[in-house]
């Protein structure tokens, strides 16, 4: 029917190419934390090198478009690399997809955990110190509780979004599900109900997780 | 060091025409997408019945990845319609087609961000629907979302360097083929992930400045 | 100086304001229930009640930015046909609660911007006309600023000299010094006592009642959207006929 009884054809490369989604995903939205908290950690420093190194990293990372960096961790890094070590070096796809996507998150994560650190009012830090508690447990007790409540639904967004952005990892050769989906094209010659149904799946999953987070953020407010 | 040089003086040329190609189809598609976005936005509020269509439209661009989007549009529409025949055609339609989503939201909430009572004032000063949309509505709107609007357009630069995969001749496909003709991606790559990060630092600091002299404007 | 508009054709023995059974209705609830009442011409009449009593209300359907549920609004000898209210509205003017100056146009620009499109003035009167009403309330010099950059006060003067351009029939002022804080409701009302004494036909929400009782020729006290009381100034505020006015009075004036 229409052609679309070829994604029933092809479900098991299809199914393996949504795992390496799924497994780029996972691998770099935990980097991209990693990354993003140590540099938001650099950003409020009150060391000043510290804190314009961790500022110059978040804005260069933010201002790479994806595919660019894909492109460069996965081919420049490697050379460069080998010049160092004195050997030929390769980065593995899936590898170099991790930390190309790893890191443009943390740019974004960085900016996410300052912000809700920021939105938490002075006066409750104030208050804090006033009863004589010491900074890290202020941080941990008062600012960290009520920072993570207020940028949780902005993280999510930003994970959905990393999962959209993993559909271009294919560029560089990993065999994800987009990666299936234009060897069966090719195969097929049928692009119509290939690239449509793909398009279909793609919308109602993301849209699906979207008001998922949505429902879950109105809750956290209501809370 | 010669490396660089030579990379710079030799491949000037095409490395210039990608940049051209890059911030052609993004103006072109920004343009479009803004119209698109706005006249949503503006349709939305006088044709309550079609409010159904308009907010499936804007949810499916919104929420499918750009990638899929632009493939679909290249062979899928032209498997279908027979168009878009050229890929630069396709290349700005379909970040026109993902950005007029995520701009007809900005537009309502540029809107929204309008009291009622500035328009309220206006009407009772006899002034007509038109001008009041024309002098008081649209320009507090653009005032108000000028950042917005220069993110999107940020959005859509960074999009773009995905039409290289349809062989638009854009930089990302010139660093591409010169890196192939080349057999070596470290001057190239580099090179032009630099211009990139340049150009779109550039824009969000005008983006930054924008929003701080509205700012200065606006409040009240 | 303030010639008539010639774009309405005005009944000089016809009342200013005249309404007839008026209700307006929001979803389920009654907010006016059957307003009638007549408004000579260069009288000043103050509208007082608590809030919620729909005085507000009743004064945004006399330019229809409210449309009555029922009921007819007749200014100057014509009843208002929803079709041409640019027409009336032009030869009322309004002044708000919260000013509402346009912030991305300066002063000057905020007063000229209906002359230009309504009155269809040359660019040149326009701005002349403009500094003429921005003296008459001591804002002359602050043409060249935006709005933001004004004390609220200040804001509500220039939103006075916008209504006033118009060189309306009628002004309608709604609760215009309500958000303003005590020290700057003076400079606002001094402005509007002027306006009064020029022989200015005005309607005005108040909770000011040392200005009801002082410039308005006439008063009356709304309540759940009925007129309870409706006399000169001196006999509202003496003698209130009905309890809920004295009792209204008696929290205002201790």
């Amino acid at each position: 029917m229409y052609g679309l009884t070829m994604f029933w054809d092809y479900r098991v490369i299809l199914w393996h190419g949504l795992l390496i989604n799924l497994l780029v995903f996972v691998l770099s939205s935990c980097l991209g934390l990693v990354v993003g908290m140590l540099a938001c950690i650099g950003r409020l420093s009150h060391v000043r090198p510290l804190r314009a190194a961790a500022a110059f990293y978040i804005e260069v990372i933010r201002s790479a478009p994806e595919l660019v960096l894909l492109f460069w961790i996965y081919s420049v890094v490697p050379v460069l690399l080998s010049e160092i070590a004195g050997s030929r070096l390769t980065f593995n796809p899936i590898l170099s997809a991790t930390l190309a996507l790893g890191l443009v998150s943390s740019g974004y994560f960085a900016e996410t955990f300052r912000a809700g650190i920021h939105a938490v009012p002075a006066g409750h830090v104030e208050a804090a110190h006033a009863l004589g508690m010491s900074t890290p447990t202020i941080l941990r007790r008062i600012v960290l509780p009520q920072a993570i409540r207020l940028m949780l639904p902005e993280l999510m967004s930003q994970n959905i979004g990393l999962l959209k952005t993993t559909t271009l990892v294919s560029v560089i050769t990993v065999p994800d599900i987009m990666y299936q989906i234009n060897l069966i094209v090719q195969q097929e010659m049928r692009p119509l109900p290939l690239y449509t149904g793909t398009a279909a799946a793609f919308f109602l999953l993301i849209l699906g997780l979207t008001s998922l987070v949505g429902r879950a953020g109105t809750r956290s407010r209501e809370a | 060091m010669g490396f660089w040089t030579r990379t710079l003086l030799a491949d000037a040329g095409p490395l210039w025409n990608g940049l051209y190609v890059t911030l052609s189809i993004s103006v072109m598609a920004f343009v479009v997408a803004a119209s698109v976005g706005l006249g949503i936005c503006i349709l939305r509020g006088y044709l309550p019945a079609l409010r159904p269509i308009f907010a499936a439209y804007i949810a499916f661009c919104r929420n499918t990845p750009i990638f899929i989007q632009l493939l679909w549009v290249a062979y899928a529409w032209y498997d279908l319609l027979g168009w878009p025949k050229e890929v630069f055609t396709a290349a700005w339609v379909a970040l026109a087609l993902q950005s007029s989503g995520y701009l007809a939201e900005t537009f309502r909430a540029g809107i929204d961000s309008v009291p009622l009572g500035h328009v309220e004032a206006a009407l009772a000063l006899g002034i007509s629907r038109l001008s009041i949309w024309r002098r008081i509505i649209l320009p507090q709107m653009l005032l108000t979302i000028a950042p917005s609007l220069m993110n999107q357009f940020i959005v859509i630069i960074k999009c773009s360097t995905l039409v290289s995969v349809i062989a638009v001749p854009d930089l990302m496909f010139q660093a591409l083929r010169l890196t192939g003709i080349w057999g070596d991606p470290v001057p190239i790559m580099s090179f032009v992930a630099v211009i990139f990060i340049a150009v779109i630092m550039a824009l969000s600091a005008l983006s930054k400045h924008l929003a701080d002299l509205t700012h200065a404007r606006l409040q009240s | 100086m303030s010639a008539p508009a010639a774009s309405l054709s005005v009944d000089t023995t016809a009342p200013a304001i005249r309404v007839v059974g008026v209700t307006k209705v929001f979803g389920t609830v009654p907010v006016l229930r059957g307003i009638s009442f007549d408004l000579e011409r260069g009288k000043v009449l103050s509208i007082i009640g608590a809030s919620g009593s729909g005085k507000s209300t009743l004064l945004r359907c006399l330019n229809y930015l409210e449309r009555p549920t029922s009921g007819e609004i007749w200014i100057d000898g014509e009843q208002i046909n929803p079709a041409q209210i640019a027409r009336v509205r032009a030869e009322v003017g309004m002044v708000f609660q919260q000013f509402n100056l346009w912030p991305h146009m300066t002063v000057a620009q905020n007063v000229m911007e209906a002359l230009l499109r309504v009155r269809k003035l040359p660019i040149t009167e326009a701005r002349a006309r403009a500094e003429h009403y921005l003296a008459k309330v001591n804002m002359l010099e602050a043409g060249a600023r935006y709005p933001a950059k004004l004390s609220g006060g200040q804001q509500q003067r220039v939103a006075i000299a916008r209504a006033l351009a118009m060189e309306p029939q009628i002004m309608l002022f709604d609760e215009a010094t309500s958000s303003l804080d005590p020290e700057l409701t003076s400079e606002v009302l001094d402005v509007m006592r002027g306006l009064a004494t020029d022989g200015m036909t005005m309607v005005v929400v108040t909770h000011e009642m040392g200005f009801a009782r002082d410039v308005s020729d006439r008063v009356m006290f709304l309540h759940q959207g009925v007129i309870e009381e409706d006399g000169a100034p001196a006999l509202v505020f003496s003698h209130p006929a009905s309890e809920r006015c004295r009792q209204f009075l008696s929290k205002y004036l201790g």
